[in-house]
């Protein structure tokens, strides 16, 4: 093999590149598993987290115990359900009852309203019981919020008001008025938040398993070997069989934006050149990762799985779908090491809250070390068996 | 059906996989990693959040409002002066909430405490972070609820009304008058993330791996020619059916004892109901599971392929079936979509005798409803094993 | 001959258009080689499997040792062995944990393992093999361990595709040494194979081409009928030629002069062209004799050539 420092293998180091890239490039087309993961991945993704997947509650069943029986009570339950998250609720007529409902898991949350509810109000000191379901406590906690947030702010209905007025009674006014805002997604659809990642996740997902299927795959069926005894240099091999992956990245890229935002309605509020530079180091380093696992791998089987049990952490932790915010310190950091957490954050400043390039520096200089430490870890990898 | 065959095959599937290191591996350690991924990631505490600060007041009052709020180390406030370097902060991400505390306030508060006019502040969230918002928007206000009405409580006794609730973590309670809403879980008090995510864990393991591991081992005898010499055996469909699943099946349920172990000892989690009942319907799960990965084998024709199924087919499952979505979010018709997962079932089963520890009479029809299912895609898996006559 | 072992009549299989066997009839007698030849996508794999019941005919009968192999398919697989074109040793396991396996699955007693395994392992010189895994086998020992594991079971037909792929000269023919010896104890055996020499040890051939048989019948028949049959070239000094000439040349052929002598075809090797040669080489003991059998590929070339002007 003619030494790297050869005028002759450098000038035709590209032209090598671009011929391997083109004989991938061909192979990728007739490969019917990649395309359909290419093809029904990204759709099945799109659905999913556009239309099925929320932390919000919706069609909440709940339970009521209204022992007072009066208008102001019923106004109250009323108050609650016009928050539009439950069901319509159902009357219990025991307190057991209701409870073992609860336990049964047949209903997130069970109110009672006290007898005297009524009389509570005028005098200044309503209280009202509220049972949750702890066994779905990120729902139990938000359902809880909720119902205390109406009940927080009963007081200032004129009703309520009338009723404290017509008593006299020394009134206790809210502590304070608080005024919310959600900032860059104001009704705080979770649909947002997904789909502002979702092209992180698709990219993760072909870059990681394309690449090292394809390298084990060719490695089992000696077409590598093949390729090795011809004038090319291993690197000229693997960059050109990286080309074509990053072509289909921006594919499936472009998808995974114009989707979201057409079917949707989440475009991107930030700057659009900011999101395609960005994605560079990211499917960089991604397709960095598939070549360090297929170095890894024996056979086909190895890759995939080392692929896939990859694939599981760099979801989960890098906060694409569960905020990464909420995590205990040690697993958070853990989470820093995959290029996906950089590239949903990067992703999220620039979709959702409308950055622009500059803003994004830090994680991009974050892909950027990253993918020169894979590719550190790849020439180790590959040193000795083909050195 | 011939015990003696049974027993053979059984046995080289046994050495097969035990003398696999890679396989032995992947069935030890993805469990427990999933275990403890999930268990550390999903909580409904917020701990250590970045809340930004703008406090026009600047005095004693909205000092003690903001110490209060980063008291308890559920925040961690960072000030700004101006709302632009607030707003950039958000933009930026380097604050995940904010508040904003307007210039009168002290005033506003005193006034408040003679019942006339309110105090008034400003809260924004980063939106863009949805969920997180979602947890931390319940925790904001019923901090700023009880830091105002103790402080009300000092500068005017005799409204005597506001009381601090009875906060639960992530449960938002706001004081004071309006309503008070005094708040119970029946089960699990602390509303504690963990044990959900960890019931849920055994659903994403169970149905995930084991449907990888069965769909490329069938694959791979399919390859090399053993599956096809195996057909021309005497032995039956059914013999090479059990012969499959039940040693595997064993493995998996020998995982599910790991874990059940590991969630205890590591995470504190134990099931609330009975142990061995949950390892039992679990074991059952892994079978109905292994014959959908022999399914999906028999319809592949590389390992690659049965693989790419697999995982095509079992994430939406696993995001569907309630794992850590919940269903009941969902629209409709996706909710009548996820009861024909088997996965969905087993999930809810999981929980039931985990944190509310249910016994075999509550969970009765959703067993009899995993029974079925067993049967239909045992009979598939069958059906895709004879040979293709 | 005697009732055949093995009998398909009209067998047919269709994939959707694409017609992969059409209309076949065999029958094979018991305790002999058959041959089942033809080039990569003829139709060969697509019958055997069909014969041992692994596929379902699109149309025709099969019947294999008595039995209807398309109503009762399992029945026949106590009564008959295979070996497929890939070897099918289960990796991670040694030989002898495979032999156990088989043995396992066919119902045979310690002992009768140890009687059938410990003859068939002296007689294929399986013994150091045995406790290698089979993943480290070398190609040679391997299609032996396959021929070997197909036959643990004493089965009376034994249908072996291709069983010679892959495996060098040598061993191949130590492979067909082993064949013939269970033919000769009474087993039939009925084989598939794309080379084309393979076929004179056999007892009967059938060539197959696109799903069409297009010949059948014993090999020497078919070199009388479809080729030169045997060349027998003589060298010998220019003086003895005209006696060879007026010797050899009543065998009934035509006799060609050649540079080192003389050159004839005969279309079979029958006694009386023998003894011809004999009393030549007895009065010319300095002629040498040489005789070159027709080559199969010519054979098969020729039926190939014929058949398609007849189609």
């Amino acid at each position: 093999m003619s030494s790297p420092q050869s005028p002759v293998s450098r000038r035709s180091f590209w032209s090598n590149v671009a011929a391997v890239a083109y004989k991938e490039a061909s192979v990728i087309r007739h490969d019917k598993a990649l395309l359909a993961t290419v093809f029904a991945q990204p759709v099945m993704m799109l659905l999913l987290f556009g239309m099925a997947l929320s932390n919000k509650p919706a069609n909440v069943k709940w339970l009521v115990l209204d022992r007072s029986h009066s208008a102001i009570s019923r106004r109250f339950v009323q108050d609650v359900q016009m928050t539009g998250y439950f069901k319509p609720p159902q009357p219990v007529w025991s307190y057991d009852d209701g409870r073992r409902q609860l336990q049964d898991a047949n209903a997130l949350a069970f109110l009672v309203i006290p007898k005297n509810f009524r009389r509570d109000i005028e005098r200044g000191r309503p209280r009202v019981q509220l049972l949750v379901d702890g066994s779905d406590p990120l729902s139990a906690a938000r359902v809880a919020a909720y119902i205390g947030q109406v009940a927080a702010e009963f007081a200032t209905t004129p009703l309520t008001l009338a009723a404290r007025a017509t008593s006299g009674a020394e009134s206790s006014p809210m502590p304070v008025d608080l005024r919310q805002r959600f900032w860059f997604n104001p009704t705080l659809l979770d649909r947002n938040f997904f789909l502002a990642a979702l092209a992180g996740m698709l990219l993760t997902n072909l870059c990681l398993s394309a690449t090292s299927l394809g390298l084990v795959a060719e490695r089992e069926s000696g077409t590598y070997e093949q390729m090795l005894a011809l004038p090319t240099t291993p690197l000229e091999i693997v960059l050109g069989k990286l080309v074509p992956f990053v072509g289909l990245s921006y594919g499936v890229f472009a998808f995974a934006t114009l989707a979201a935002g057409l079917f949707f309605g989440a475009w991107p509020q930030g700057s659009w050149l900011a999101l395609v530079l960005v994605t560079l180091p990211f499917v960089l380093a991604s397709l960095g990762i598939g070549v360090f696992v297929s170095t890894l791998a024996h056979t086909s089987a190895q890759a995939v799985f080392i692929t896939v049990f990859f694939i599981m952490p760099s979801f989960v932790l890098s906060g694409s779908m569960f905020p990464y915010q909420l995590m205990p310190h040690g697993v958070r950091e853990v989470g820093a090491l995959f290029p996906l957490r950089w590239y949903q954050i990067a992703l999220r400043r620039i979709v959702e809250r409308g950055a622009g390039l500059t803003e994004v520096l830090g994680p991009v200089l974050a892909l950027v070390i990253l993918f020169g430490v894979i590719l550190a870890g790849i020439r180790w990898r590959m040193k000795p068996r083909l050195g | 059906m011939n015990w003696r065959r049974l027993r053979t095959l059984m046995r080289r599937e046994v050495l097969a996989t035990f003398r696999d290191p890679f396989t032995v591996t992947i069935l030890v350690t993805v469990p427990l990693v999933a275990l403890l991924l999930f268990g550390y990631v999903l909580s409904t505490e917020v701990k250590g959040l970045s809340l930004g600060v703008l406090d026009s007041n600047r005095t004693s009052a909205s000092r003690r409002l903001v110490a209060e709020l980063s008291a308890k180390g559920t925040f961690d406030a960072r000030f700004y002066t101006t709302n632009g370097e607030l707003e950039r902060g958000l933009v930026s991400g380097a604050i995940s909430a904010a508040i904003v505390i307007p210039p009168d306030f002290d005033r506003d508060l005193r006034a408040a405490a003679s019942g006339r006019e309110l105090p008034e502040i400003q809260v924004i969230y980063d939106g863009g972070e949805a969920v997180l918002a979602g947890n931390a928007e319940g925790f904001l206000r019923g901090l700023i609820n009880a830091a105002v009405a103790s402080m009300l409580a000092e500068e005017a006794p005799q409204v005597a009304g506001a009381r601090p609730a009875a906060v639960l973590p992530a449960a938002a309670a706001p004081r004071a008058s309006g309503v008070e809403v005094v708040t119970r879980s029946v089960f699990n008090p602390k509303l504690d993330g963990t044990p959900f995510m960890v019931s849920g864990t055994f659903g994403f393991v169970l149905s995930f791996l084991t449907v990888l591991i069965t769909a490329v081992s069938i694959v791979n005898e399919k390859l090399t020619g053993t599956f096809e010499q195996l057909q021309v055996t005497p032995a039956t469909s059914v013999e090479i059916l059990l012969g499959k699943i039940v040693p595997l099946g064993a493995v998996f349920a020998f995982d599910v004892v790991l874990m059940v172990l590991i969630a205890g000892l590591l995470l504190h989690v134990w099931p609330v109901g009975s142990a061995i009942f949950f390892v039992l319907v679990s074991s059952f799960y892994v079978l109905i599971s292994l014959a959908l990965g022999l399914i999906i084998s028999a319809t592949s024709a590389t390992a690659a392929e049965a693989v790419q199924k697999s995982v095509l087919f079992s994430i939406p499952l696993v995001q569907l079936s309630g794992f850590a979505f919940p269903i009941r979010s969902m629209p409709l018709v996706v909710q009548w979509f996820t009861e024909l997962f088997p996965a969905t079932h087993y999930i809810r089963i999981s929980r039931a005798i985990y944190m509310r520890g249910a016994g075999p009479l509550a969970l009765l029809p959703e067993m009899a409803l995993l029974a079925l299912f067993g049967v239909l895609l045992m009979t598939y898996a069958l059906r895709s094993i004879e040979a293709r006559r | 001959m005697s009732t055949p072992i093995i009998r398909a009549q009209g067998l047919t299989k269709r994939f959707g258009d694409f017609t992969a066997v059409d209309n076949l009839s065999i029958e094979v007698a018991p305790g002999s080689i058959f041959a089942f030849l033809g080039a990569n996508g003829s139709g060969k794999s697509t019958t055997i499997r069909m014969l041992i019941g692994l596929l379902r005919p699109t149309a025709g009968t099969i019947e294999v040792d008595g039995i209807d192999v398309i109503k009762r398919p399992r029945k026949v697989r106590d009564h008959i062995g295979y070996m497929g074109q890939k070897v099918s040793l289960y990796r991670g396991l040694s030989l002898r944990e495979n032999v156990e396996f088989y043995a396992g699955l066919y119902g045979l007693s310690d002992a009768e393992l140890e009687r059938s395994w410990g003859a068939l392992r002296e007689r294929f010189s399986l013994g150091d093999a045995e406790a290698e895994k089979t993943e480290d086998l070398p190609a040679g020992i391997r299609q032996r361990a396959g021929l070997a594991l197909s036959i643990l079971h004493q089965p009376r037909v034994v249908f072996l595709d291709e069983p010679t792929a892959g495996v060098d000269v040598h061993n191949r023919g130590l492979f067909w040494e082993l064949i013939q010896d269970e033919a000769q104890a009474g087993v039939t055996v009925f084989v598939t194979t794309h080379f084309l020499e393979e076929v004179d040890y056999c007892d009967w051939v059938c060539f197959i081409d696109a799903g069409r048989l297009i010949a059948n019948a014993e090999p020497e028949a078919l070199r009388l009928r479809y080729s030169y049959g045997y060349r027998i070239e003589v060298e010998v000094a220019a003086d003895a030629r005209a006696d060879a000439v007026a010797l050899l040349g009543t065998a009934g052929r035509r006799i060609e002069d050649t540079d080192g002598g003389v050159q004839l075809c005969v279309p079979a090797l029958d006694p009386d062209v023998l003894a011809l040669l004999d009393r030549f080489v007895d009065a010319h003991p300095l002629a040498r004799v040489h005789i070159e059998q027709a080559q199969m590929t010519d054979v098969f070339r020729r039926v190939l050539a014929e058949s398609g002007a007849a189609a």
